[in-house]
């Protein structure tokens, strides 16, 4: 049985009521607008921005920072390298042998303000509509139908291999196989790597062969129908002009 | 039963790239209504045959005419789906949408049907399999044998004269394969069903089909076939238990 699409919690809120063409829209503008800000204090504001829709979208506590927990380790990485390796030629602190450059910290707190606030709007428009709908909503704001067949079925895929991916490990443990550093670890594991790619493009030709059995000519069609109310509308407009405020103000101060 | 054959395959000859024959001189012809059951070992060519049919698979030599379209003919390979279905061995593979509902509509959307008759041909086909009210389940989540008949269900949709099913009864439990042989008994199209489980065959078909090595050696009506114990132990096959209480009666043993 794999996880699928029903992972994503899409709780019931303010914003899961939202036509997904506007709430896609308008998210979509802030990424791009927080992408391009570069201070720190305007990140900061666009991270509170983030959190506020957070909020507003009703994302279960715990499920969000699960999410941001991965990204978190990656950032980590970035907080503690670039202060040390990131140097201007600017003012500095002396920790024993290394030297910590205020430059790489404020350029490590801006990259990690921006993921976060990033990933917090993605988790946003994914947590509070179901993906097909986001999906449509992508297809009718003029994204091509082949990249949203796409989307859904890579999304679809990650669940199926890993899926696959448990029953290759259960097939190695139950033969004695445990994890070691050692040779004949590394070559299993580039085994089941191997394996579960050919396994992906079998399974990707099988699908697309059932997939042209059914008519399928590379052109996404869809029954949903979205409603347009004045609400979406607004909604578009205070998230559009606030990122955008916040650009212009970060630009032009 | 019309006089036009439904099927028509001549001399049908089909190899892998860097592989031995896979099809080698299939000929046989199919009347509109009838019921053939495809049997052979594995690997006689039974799903290739049905690639072909389908024409995923290019035909190299030889000729097909299903309902009338030549598969070898991109035009009318675009026309083939309103024309033939086909349910694949793996019904995962033939799954890929959020809803059961979606999966279903498909076909039909690919068709080019209007939304009402899409929704009619979908309500339809989930009652012919049994499943009406569940068109807004994920179909990941069902059981082996309800993704089966939502398989069947999608491709019901596109309303087709012909249906290849490729092992249907795979996966089923004996209620779940009870039910699929009176819903393949129910159904007036004509059928080519390949499988291994030769009591549907018997329940199902009025003729068979042997095929091995890439080539038909037997060609007959169901009880005659699959009651010579001579040429079904020769090609790898059992005379299916039912049929051997039949003549363990006739010969009193």
């Amino acid at each position: 049985m794999t996880l699928a699409f029903d992972s994503l919690p899409q709780p019931l809120s303010l914003l899961s009521r939202l036509d997904p063409r506007w709430k896609l829209a308008a998210l979509t503008l802030a990424i791009l607008c927080v992408a391009l800000l570069h201070t720190v204090p305007a990140a900061g504001f666009a991270l509170v921005g983030a959190l506020v829709l957070a909020a507003l979208g009703g994302l279960p506590f715990r499920w969000f920072l699960d999410r941001l927990g991965g990204l978190a380790l990656f950032l980590l990485v970035l907080v503690v390298l670039l202060p040390v390796l990131l140097h201007n030629g600017g003012p500095h602190l002396q920790l024993g042998p290394l030297e910590v450059s205020w430059y790489g910290l404020r350029v490590a707190s801006l990259l990690s303000l921006k993921a976060i606030a990033i990933v917090t709007l993605v988790l946003v428009g994914l947590a509070t509509s179901p993906l097909g709908a986001t999906l449509q909503a992508a297809h009718q704001l003029h994204v091509p139908g082949l990249l949203v067949q796409l989307a859904m079925l890579s999304y679809r895929y990650i669940f199926v291999l890993g899926d696959e991916l448990s029953r290759l490990r259960i097939a190695l443990r139950v033969r004695g196989f445990r994890s070691r550093v050692s040779r004949h670890s590394y070559r299993t594991v580039g085994h089941v790597a191997g394996i579960l790619l050919v396994r992906g493009y079998e399974r990707a030709e099988r699908v697309g062969q059932a997939m042209r059995c059914r008519g399928f000519d590379g052109q996404f069609r869809s029954l949903t129908e979205f409603r347009s109310t004045l609400a979406d509308v607004l909604f578009f407009f205070l998230v559009s002009a606030g990122a955008t405020a916040l650009l212009v103000i970060d630009y032009f101060r | 039963m019309s006089e036009q054959p439904a099927i028509r395959v001549h001399n049908l000859t089909f190899a892998y790239p860097s592989g031995p024959r896979a099809l080698d001189q299939v000929s046989f012809e199919a009347a509109g209504g009838e019921s053939i059951g495809l049997v052979g070992p594995n690997g006689a060519g039974k799903t290739t045959l049905f690639l072909c049919l389908s024409g995923v698979l290019p035909i190299e030599k030889g000729r097909v005419l299903l309902a009338g379209l030549d598969p070898a003919d991109p035009a009318q390979r675009r026309a083939l789906p309103a024309k033939t279905g086909i349910v694949f061995q793996n019904s995962e593979d033939q799954l890929f949408h959020a809803t059961v509902f979606d999966d279903v509509a498909f076909g039909p959307l690919n068709l080019g049907c209007r939304p009402p008759e899409v929704k009619q041909r979908v309500a339809e086909a989930l009652a012919r399999v049994g499943l009406t009210g569940f068109e807004q389940r994920v179909p990941f989540h069902l059981s082996g044998g309800e993704q089966r008949r939502v398989a069947l269900a999608g491709v019901l949709a596109l309303r087709p004269e012909i249906l290849l099913l490729d092992e249907p009864s795979l996966c089923l439990d004996p209620r779940g394969r009870r039910e699929l042989i009176q819903l393949v008994n129910s159904l007036a199209v004509t059928k080519v069903i390949a499988a291994h489980d030769l009591e549907l065959i018997r329940e199902t078909c009025q003729r068979v089909l042997v095929l091995d090595g890439g080539r038909i050696v037997g060609d007959g009506l169901t009880r005659t076939i699959l009651a010579d114990a001579r040429l079904m132990e020769k090609h790898g096959l059992e005379v299916p238990h039912s049929l051997t209480h039949h003549l363990d009666k006739h010969h009193g043993e």
